[in-house]
């Protein structure tokens, strides 16, 4: 196995920043720039640090092409069980705060919860106008979700983007959606259902379970562990 | 060995009895199975994308493989099918994916004598085949909703109660619900009042997120005319759950569920049921209550034929009328049907 411990930091956006930031607070410099997707660790054992996509790093992980990485929690539990068993959740982190939700048109004002949905969707089951539709950008969550509150007649229109606007578009009925403060589902004019968040998400650092099964690549990654707990900036 | 020779047996009696010994298409649409199951059933099946991003699956039931062939090469008249072969599917908490499917149906037909015939037909060829006394279970999903809808709830609750009599895990969360006696949702109507009132003013037969206004404002106005509070859940709950035990002799059915009706003060309207008017020549025939749960699709009378003194269900079918027309039939076409529980026979 080689001896150099891969890392995975998302690419883009805040969950980037905020990612190196908790190596910044606990002295380990990543040389970073916007084009360049590879880095690493200046004063640190033998290492790289490899910038994908949040979700990307999830699948690295469970295959082992990456040790051990910072990704969303709401991406680690929407993957597939086989790829959620070869990964351990070392902490959960104080950013990336956001919750999954199921939110209605704000004019179904008859629809406050899963319970009323799921009459809705036998009514479009009964005038055979095909299935609800629920767009989203977390298919396996939602159907775990809505299947365990007795919604059976609906059907998943997978979202990459702009889920807010699906059901004023005619492309769904109704969106499942991860939201911080609520205020972009309001502005599109969605509401989230009285019972309808089910995952609470952060970001939080994964390790790849077969990386801890390698006794070299075990006490590395301890070690650098160890470095991101001890600074009290890095709250868990 | 054992199973070749008891399927090869079973078999050669239903050709003797008239029903045809067909083979069904290995692939199909996973959009029939979709539209009519939802997501439910999606992730059971065993699925591909073609070129032109059409998806197809594996036959997941043969049932269903029969109702389709129905469907596209027989389409009218009474056809008696049977068939042994393989479905394939995921099942929860089952490591394999090939499932062996033996069983008949009748469909096109709501005679009440092919209801005796399918039961009669599997009993004995059970009998016959396995060399082991049989018992039957039977029961009539319609009896359930006559009780509901007899109960004094709100019609979301009966019909609720009814949708989700199938899945007895979810179904027994509702009746947790209903007598905890919990109502959260007179308190939100407070703060939609204002919109209620605003979208009145709107043009009726717009349309919000593929809803009519007015379906919307009517069913609003339907949960505050109807709210839960004004119900004894705890009495409901109790009625249903006692009603659910109900497992007697077929012969004393009637008479036990009449004076449970009068000692709950319902009416099941029970001479409208047809099961009664069955006549069968064994004795060790009982009403339960409780069977028929396992499929969404019944629509009647539903049975099990088990093995008393091991408690091995040996087969099970029941009546599904609805099933054709969701897989794309035209008109409304009857069936009935039943499979052996093939894992059991290996028990015996």
């Amino acid at each position: 196995m080689s001896k150099i411990i891969k890392i995975g930091l998302p690419s883009k956006g805040r969950l980037k920043d905020e990612s190196l930031k908790v190596f910044r607070k606990c002295n380990l410099s990543i040389k970073n720039s916007k084009r360049n997707y590879i880095s690493e660790i200046k004063n640190f054992n033998p290492n790289e640090v490899i910038f994908s996509h949040a979700r990307e790093i999830v699948e690295r992980l469970a295959d082992n092409s990456l040790d051990i990485g910072i990704s969303g929690y709401d991406l680690l539990k929407e993957s597939l069980p086989g790829i959620q068993k070869n990964i351990q959740v070392f902490s959960r982190l104080n950013f990336g705060f956001a919750v999954l939700v199921v939110a209605v048109p704000d004019a179904w004002i008859d629809v406050q919860t899963i319970a009323d949905l799921e009459e809705i969707s036998f009514e479009f089951k009964d005038k055979n106008i095909g299935k609800l539709r629920v767009a989203t950008k977390y298919p396996n969550l939602t159907n775990n979700f809505l299947l365990s509150k007795g919604l059976t007649q609906y059907k998943i229109v997978n979202s990459l983007g702009s889920t807010e606007i699906y059901p004023f578009t005619d492309q769904s009925e109704i969106i499942t959606d991860i939201t911080s403060t609520g205020s972009t589902l309001k502005a599109n004019k969605l509401r989230i259902l009285k019972d309808g968040d089910f995952l609470k998400s952060s970001a939080c650092i994964l390790i790849a379970k077969k990386s801890l099964k390698d006794k070299y690549k075990k006490t590395i990654i301890h070690k650098l562990l160890n470095k991101i707990k001890k600074t009290p900036e890095n709250e868990f | 060995m054992k199973l070749k020779k008891y399927s090869e047996a079973l078999l050669n009696i239903f050709k003797k009895k008239g029903f045809q010994v067909k083979e069904f298409e290995n692939i199909i649409e996973s959009k029939i199975i979709i539209e009519r199951s939802g997501e439910i059933f999606k992730k059971s099946l065993l699925s591909f994308e073609d070129d032109n991003g059409k998806n197809f699956s594996l036959r997941p039931d043969l049932t269903i493989s029969a109702c389709l062939d129905y469907i596209k090469n027989v389409k009218k008249g009474v056809y008696k099918y049977a068939y042994f072969d393989q479905a394939y599917r995921r099942t929860f908490g089952k490591k394999s994916l090939v499932r062996n499917q033996l069983g008949c149906e009748i469909i096109g037909s709501s005679n009440l004598q092919l209801n005796l015939e399918i039961i009669n037909l599997i009993d004995e060829s059970l009998k016959k085949v396995t060399k082991n006394k049989t018992t039957i279970k039977l029961n009539d999903i319609n009896i359930f909703y006559s009780l509901v809808d007899s109960l004094k709830l709100p019609l979301r609750w009966r019909l609720r109660l009814k949708r989700h009599f199938w899945r007895p895990e979810y179904f027994n969360a509702l009746i947790s619900r209903l007598s905890s006696n919990s109502d959260i949702q007179k308190n939100v109507f407070e703060i939609d009042k204002n919109s209620y009132f605003k979208m009145k003013k709107l043009n009726q037969t717009g349309k919000v997120s593929g809803r009519k206004i007015s379906e919307i404002l009517n069913r609003f106005e339907k949960k505050i005319k109807e709210p839960r509070s004004n119900i004894d859940g705890k009495r409901v709950a109790r009625i249903v759950s006692e009603f659910l035990k109900i497992n007697c002799s077929f012969e004393n059915a009637k008479s036990k569920l009449k004076k449970f009706e009068i000692k709950n003060n319902l009416n099941l309207k029970l001479d409208s049921f047809d099961i009664f008017n069955l006549k069968f020549k064994k004795n060790n025939i009982f009403l339960s209550t409780n069977i028929g749960r396992n499929a969404e699709y019944y629509t009647g009378l539903v049975f099990e034929i088990y093995k008393k003194s091991k408690n091995l269900s040996l087969a099970s079918g029941g009546r599904y009328d609805n099933l054709m027309q969701t897989l794309g039939a035209k008109n409304k076409i009857p069936a009935i049907g039943g499979a052996i529980n093939y894992d059991n026979l290996l028990k015996l």
